[in-house]
């Protein structure tokens, strides 16, 4: 198979390498062109935060995955990459490759079902623009079906794997419903954004932001539809949350153990949930020792985190099987292919052979009989022909060795002249004159 | 006594631990198949105690309300029944073990010391007496049920404080929720323990010549319905409330009991009603 491709992603190349190299939707459109033009003649660009795959089939046989790689560069220019920041991959690598970045083993954060919808917008994409034919089509089903069922079948996606997530995990334990509930974010940089992100989407009640700089907390509240709290007030007002997600870079404690108590205070005792993931922590651990306080930092989030991630790493044999099971019916199709063209041609040549017979007899026989002998020669080709055809789909169907299917079709070819129609044709015609 | 009542409480006895097993089983080992088979254990247990109290109501005569180990297993039924309930009419999962545990408890006592006892005063055998008793055997289910509601609040409310995010904070339901059931079941345990001290009052003088307001039982089941009571008024004043509320729950429920075996064991009661 000719498929070949490369990828950059979080096991060969920074976080920083990786977002230079990261390619907009206009940049792939623009891209796509090019890589038609110089390299594949169907294929498809994938380009997420994590990883950029370039993969196709490639216009001719002296195409290698340095061509793709060379076309990439000059396209976008990264400063400090090079090519063993890029992995390559040939034909069956290629194909497994794209199925485990479709299935989600080869996410950075395991199992992280973004990539699904990834991979079918990179393939829709690629349709768009006529980039895709009938092999990236079959191998786009083939991958959109391991995503599926690597949903539905396995628990690769289950449990929370992110500290913003292990935090959604332990306020559900604690509140029966969000939607009651105000939160507090402080911190408006990108892991604050990101927690109150989760949190809105979690249907929180009321959201609102502190930060040091007023207009940066205003923006993400903006956002978010939330409110702002400033930062002076902050510890007058935190006793009107019942969670707090503290993520800011300050070097001390913004909240300390008597600030706490005193919101505790006057909560009355309702209980409140605080999540410090911020590094250095900004909340005094030794609040949880309040009652009906729920303090959380960054070590015991990861408890949650690391628990799930091991459970998602024993479903991996569960994926890989999907994977071969997967790749098995891609390239059983896929060697029927070669085989199909053959079957069709062997059909033809019969065929012509049964039709030039039958014109003979056309206008010697009554109507009737003609369609009789039609009919009849047509069973007799179709008996003839049956176990060859069959035999061959058999063989080439098997998948497991691609020349074995070859070699049946090329014997067939050479034996019958498939290739040289033409040349079929006269000798039809020399042996019909020369019985004349 | 009789060999079919004796052989069918100990059954039920046996019915109690396998229901208890199986939703012991289901909450160490989630399997949605196994979701079923446990309810279906459940019913079947709850249809045997049904065939029981009959085949008892038969057997004796008289309803089986009379005797103390009587009311224990009818406190099992009801508290079984009852989480039957809320489990078929809510999601909340997990908390079976919990409860059921209760069930078992009060079924071995009765199972266990059970008599047959054929000759019931006269008095005892009226409506104002089933009345009576059917709504304290409910009350103390519901405090039951509340205190095992606390208890799994306070084993959430640990696991939660001290990171252990293992089984219990898996899969018990969030403590809001907890803390919700434990106050409905209180409320309703007030409720129907306040019903059957009022038609106690109004109805005990007229059936007892030696009744007396300075009645031990008397005096330990209206305590136990104020310190209720109390604790109700605290909650909704919000001075009670969560991990509090949950302890609160759970002495009332310890008063309870001890309060009940005191007067039913060591003090003498005209509420002795099988004599």
């Amino acid at each position: 198979m000719d498929i070949v491709g490369i990828s950059i992603n979080h096991k060969t190349a920074s976080i920083e390498l990786r977002e230079s190299l990261h390619l907009s939707q206009d940049e792939i459109l623009e891209f796509i062109p090019i890589l038609k033009q110089n390299v594949f003649s169907e294929g498809y660009v994938l380009s997420t935060c994590n990883r950029t795959d370039i993969f196709g089939i490639p216009k001719s046989g002296k195409i290698t995955y340095k061509d793709i790689q060379k076309n990439l560069l000059e396209f976008k220019h990264v400063e400090g990459l090079s090519s063993e920041h890029f992995l390559n991959y040939f034909s069956c690598g290629a194909v497994k490759h794209l199925l485990e970045v479709a299935s989600s083993i080869d996410s950075l954060i395991l199992g992280d079902s973004q990539i699904h919808g990834q991979v079918k917008e990179a393939f829709f994409l690629s349709e768009d623009l006529g980039f895709s034919k009938t092999l990236l089509h079959k191998l786009f089903e083939s991958a959109v079906r391991v995503g599926k069922r690597t949903i539905t079948e396995t628990k690769i996606g289950e449990g929370a794997v992110t500290i913003s997530f292990a935090g959604i995990k332990i306020l559900e334990k604690i509140f029966s419903s969000f939607e009651s509930k105000a939160a507090l974010v402080i911190g408006a940089g990108e892991t604050g954004e990101l927690a109150a992100k989760h949190l809105r989407e979690s249907g929180i009640g009321k959201l609102s932001i502190s930060n040091r700089t007023y207009s940066k907390a205003e923006l993400l509240a903006n956002k978010l539809n939330g409110d702002v709290i400033e930062f002076n007030n902050l510890k007058k007002s935190i006793h009107k949350f019942d969670i707090i997600v503290s993520a800011t870079s300050a070097n001390g404690f913004i909240l300390d153990f008597e600030d706490v108590k005193l919101m505790m205070k006057e909560r009355k005792g309702k209980m409140c949930s605080i999540l410090d993931i911020a590094i250095p922590r900004d909340v005094n651990p030794k609040v949880a020792d309040i009652d009906g306080v729920f303090y959380n930092d960054i070590d015991s989030l990861n408890i949650i985190v690391n628990e799930n991630l091991k459970k998602r790493e024993k479903e991996i044999p569960l994926v890989n099987e999907i994977i071969m099971e997967e790749m098995t019916a891609f390239f059983k199709w896929y060697n029927t292919l070669n085989i199909v063209p053959t079957i069709k041609d062997f059909r033809d040549f019969f065929e012509e052979i049964r039709l030039d017979e039958i014109e003979k007899i056309k206008y010697k026989v009554h109507d009737y009989e003609y369609e009789k002998v039609d009919n009849m020669t047509k069973r007799i080709i179709g008996r003839i022909l049956h176990n060859p055809t069959w035999n061959l789909k058999r063989i080439s169907e098997t998948g497991t060795n691609f020349e074995e299917a070859k070699i049946y079709s090329d014997v067939i070819r050479e034996l019958f002249n498939l290739d040289n129609k033409a040349e079929n044709k006269s000798d039809n015609d020399f042996d019909n004159n020369g019985a004349k | 006594m009789n060999n079919v009542m004796q052989i069918m409480s100990y059954s039920l006895l046996v019915l109690y631990l396998i229901t208890f097993l199986s939703y012991l089983y289901d909450f160490f080992v989630e399997n949605n198949y196994f979701l079923s088979i446990k309810r279906i254990v459940l019913f079947i247990t709850l249809i045997f105690h049904v065939v029981y109290f009959v085949e008892r109501t038969f057997f004796l005569g008289h309803l089986p309300i009379i005797t103390q180990y009587e009311i224990f297993s009818l406190i099992a039924f009801s508290i079984a029944f009852t989480y039957f309930l809320i489990e078929l009419l809510s999601d909340i999962k997990g908390t079976g073990i919990f409860i059921l545990l209760f069930a078992i408890i009060f079924q071995a006592k009765s199972s266990l010391f059970i008599q047959d006892v054929y000759v019931v005063n006269h008095v005892l055998q009226n409506y104002p007496l089933g009345t009576h008793v059917i709504t304290a055997i409910l009350g103390f289910t519901a405090i039951s049920i509340s205190s095992a509601y606390s208890f799994m609040y306070l084993l959430l409310y640990k696991n939660i404080k001290s990171n252990n995010f293992s089984i219990i904070f898996k899969r018990l339901p969030n403590l809001e929720i907890l803390e919700k059931l434990t106050f409905s079941a209180v409320i309703i345990g007030f409720v129907l323990l306040s019903i059957a001290v009022i038609l106690g009052l109004i109805w005990l003088p007229s059936a007892f010549p030696e009744f007396s307001y300075f009645d031990s039982k008397i005096i330990s089941t209206i305590t136990v319905t104020i310190i209720y009571g109390i604790g109700i008024i605290l909650k909704t004043k919000r001075i009670l409330i969560g991990k509090r509320f949950a302890k609160f729950s759970i002495y009332g429920f310890i008063f309870s009991v001890l309060s009940l075996m005191l007067t039913s064991v060591i003090m003498d009661s005209f509420h002795n009603f099988s004599n």
